[in-house]
């Protein structure tokens, strides 16, 4: 392909033209100050944060931000580029930039590990942005193996937690989104994002923080404001108005330090997947699975895979589709078949000793067969790329593979997730489809997705791929996006996470009074609206 | 193994073997092939990207990529992988060989 020769090219020609060119990244996009905040005050906060955390830590030139410029996201119009970083080691620096971001007003927007992909990465709601980037705050305080909790800072990676587990022989299992290795419990736990092991609801088995607020207080969530708190990672809601709400998918407070739940390793392990072949049957899929997911006869996270979203995991557009327009169910169907697919992947797992196992599988077989789904083990998968993927994440276990996603159109990588929330009932899956093909076929858009039950909703997981490296498909994409959640939304669908660009729209979806009310909570915690102005709608 | 290319570069720093972050401490600097693997290599040479090693790519243009993220790759930022780290994974793969067991995407 000729965007591939461009890519190697580049290399052969050496770093200069690469930078020159600045082709595919965040290279060239422009920040612009904040309102109302002036270049001398941005050089005032920028002087003052370097001598809290030293020079080296701070980027405030173009190409010094580069780095966090860089997102999968659509902004046609650059309002989403951070004008500099921040990167604090200490709770206390954290306390010491927000006073002096409160000094300037220069609003600062905190991030774990950044790796928030098809959310926004590093990039900011509303422009002129400092990140405060908390990836260099990674310790482990602590892990309790006999309680199964950790308590760790914003920067630790699932993979820096997963190997302390391992090099201390603990029997004790993370539970990852996809992209585990790079990202963090706290930043994925914070925008209440899920994996798909039984502890895959994340904000569920999260269990006290530490908040550095807008004044610059330290607060400690539940039990660990107590004396001698020895019940802080044990029991979740404290006493009076539970707060650990109010810092996630929020810009109140800087979350320093949070505590999770483990999973002890069960003594068996036992990955399935349920393959249907027609696209009409996930309804059937969502009234079989609920009941077991409700009575946790199903443990895990559910996620039913769409055959058009699992190829382009492992595929490229080219190789399976090359007709005008989005690809047809009918090639879906065919390309899926070739590679032991069905148009519906539906993934579980069992957990505990061989004979709990046995028993949810009768009864999961069963329920199943009735609606002629196939139920399939490792026995028949074998090496099948995407179960292997699918049983790898339902252990909680590493790897990046389903970034091949951002290859399918081209190598552009964009992503943006349109994620609607609807009961987990089979009567509210067609009409989704069918709206979400409309809209995504209007402009020229692929229906890859999927559905997950965590328990009693239901997700809709829509990847809204398009080629970043052509300008007029980042605006189309950024359009198509906006059509869909307020179509989405007339139907009473609406999502439960966004991007950095559509947040205020999907803040809409929400009605006035519920964001007044966040308004009014902003106003008092942050009266000078320096954390991260914009995240969920929140100014 | 294949490990020992590491030494070519002369950079193995923190000790491959034992990456043990130890409680309370934030991670020590890791060696190439500890960022290599823990980073790079969930993609290069797997399903997402091409592979990087055997090629002889010069250093800057892979520092280069990694602060910058061209195309489907995602920017690794100075506080993912501190500049000293960098340097030394850019060396050693610049001069690494090929791993028989990637394949390119
Ligand atoms: C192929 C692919 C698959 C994915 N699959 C999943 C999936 O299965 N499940 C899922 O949930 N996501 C998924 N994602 C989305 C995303 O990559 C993950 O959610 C990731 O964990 C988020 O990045 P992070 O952990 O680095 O969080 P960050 O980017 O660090 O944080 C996310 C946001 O939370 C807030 N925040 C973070 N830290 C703080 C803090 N300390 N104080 C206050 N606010 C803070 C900020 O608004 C920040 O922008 C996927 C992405 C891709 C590309
Ligand atoms: C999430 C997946 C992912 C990770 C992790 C990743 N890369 Fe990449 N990388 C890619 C993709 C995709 C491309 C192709 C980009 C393009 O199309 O221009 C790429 C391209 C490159 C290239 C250019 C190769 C060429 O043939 O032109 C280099 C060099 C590179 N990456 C280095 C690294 C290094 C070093 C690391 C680890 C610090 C790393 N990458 C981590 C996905 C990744």
């Amino acid at each position: 392909m000729t965007a591939n020769m461009d890519r190697r090219s580049l290399l052969g020609a050496g770093v200069a033209s690469a930078a020159a060119a600045g082709l595919g990244t965040g290279a060239k996009a422009k920040a612009v100050l904040a309102p109302g905040v002036r270049k001398a005050d941005f050089k005032g906060a920028v002087a003052a944060m370097r001598k809290v955390v030293g020079d080296e830590w701070v980027f405030a030139d173009p190409d010094a931000v580069a780095p966090w410029k860089k997102s999968y996201t659509p902004d046609p119009y650059g309002k989403h580029i951070p004008v500099g970083a921040v990167c604090p080691e200490t709770a206390e620096q954290v306390q010491a930039i927000v006073k002096i971001a409160n000094q300037f007003r220069q609003p600062i927007w905190p991030v774990s590990t950044g790796k928030n992909m098809g959310y926004g990465q590093t990039t900011t709601a509303m422009p002129g942005q400092m990140i405060l980037d908390l990836k260099r705050m990674n310790r482990i305080i602590s892990v309790d193996p006999e309680l199964c909790t950790a308590l760790v800072e914003p920067g630790v990676t699932y993979r820096q937690l997963k190997d302390y587990l391992v090099e201390n022989n603990l029997p004790l299992w993370i539970d990852v989104p996809t992209v585990g290795p790079i990202a963090s419990p706290v930043g994925n736990t914070l925008d209440r994002g899920v994996g798909y092991t039984p502890y895959g609801e994340h904000f569920m088995v999260q269990c006290g923080m530490e908040v550095v607020l807008a004044d610059g207080e330290i607060l400690r969530t539940g039990m660990g404001s107590t004396k001698n708190p020895s019940a802080w990672q044990a029991f979740k809601w404290g006493y009076g108005p539970y707060l650990d709400g109010l810092f996630t998918q929020s810009n109140f407070g800087v979350v320093t330090k949070m505590g999770m739940w483990l999973m002890p390793a069960p003594p068996v392990y036992k990955p399935f997947v349920i393959r249907h072949r027609k696209m009409e049957d996930v309804a059937r899929i969502v009234e079989a699975m609920r009941p077991l997911r409700i009575a946790n006869i199903v443990p895990n996270v559910v996620l039913m895979m769409g055959g058009a979203y699992q190829l382009a995991m492992f595929k490229r557009r080219g190789e399976v589709w090359d007709g005008a327009g989005p690809i047809t169910d009918e090639a879906v169907s065919k390309a899926a078949t070739a590679n032991n697919l069905g148009m519906w992947n539906t993934y579980i797992a069992l957990y505990g000793t061989e004979g709990m196992i046995a028993e949810s599988e009768k009864i999961i077989r069963a329920a199943f067969a009735a609606i002629d789904g196939e139920v399939l083990t490792e026995a028949e998968m074998k090496d099948n790329p995407w179960f292997h993927h699918h049983a790898t994440l339902m252990q909680g276990g590493l790897n990046l593979d389903e970034i091949g996603l951002a290859r399918w159109r081209g190598n552009g990588g964009g992503l943006a997730w349109f994620a609607p929330v609807a009961p987990a009932k089979g009567s509210e899956t067609q009409g989704q489809v069918a709206l979400a093909k409309q809209i995504l076929g209007k402009h020229g858009f692929d229906y890859t997705a999927a559905f997950a039950i965590g328990s009693r909703e239901l997700h809709h997981i829509i990847a809204l791929l398009y080629d970043k490296s052509d300008p007029a498909e980042e605006k189309r994409a950024d359009d198509c996006y906006r059509e869909l959640v307020t179509g989405f939304g007339e139907r009473g669908w609406a999502s439960y996470r966004t991007g950095v660009h559509a947040m205020d729209l999907v803040a809409e979806q929400f009605g006035t009074v519920n964001r007044a009310f966040n308004a009014k909570l902003k106003d008092a915690l942050d009266p000078n609206h320096i954390l991260a102005p914009g995240k969920s709608g929140i100014a | 193994m294949r490990r020992a290319v590491a030494l070519v570069a002369g950079l193995a720093l923190a000790g491959s073997a034992q990456a043990a972050q130890k409680l309370g401490e934030a991670q020590a600097q890791r060696s190439p092939e500890q960022v290599y693997s823990a980073v790079c290599g969930y993609c290069h040479g797997k399903n997402v990207g091409p592979v990087i090693r055997g090629r002889g790519l010069p250093a800057e243009a892979v520092e280069y990529q990694v602060r910058h993220g061209q195309n489907a790759m995602p920017a690794f930022r100075p506080t993912e992988i501190t500049p000293a780290e960098l340097k030394a994974l850019a060396a050693w793969i610049q001069t690494s060989a090929a791993d028989p067991k990637e394949h390119g995407q």
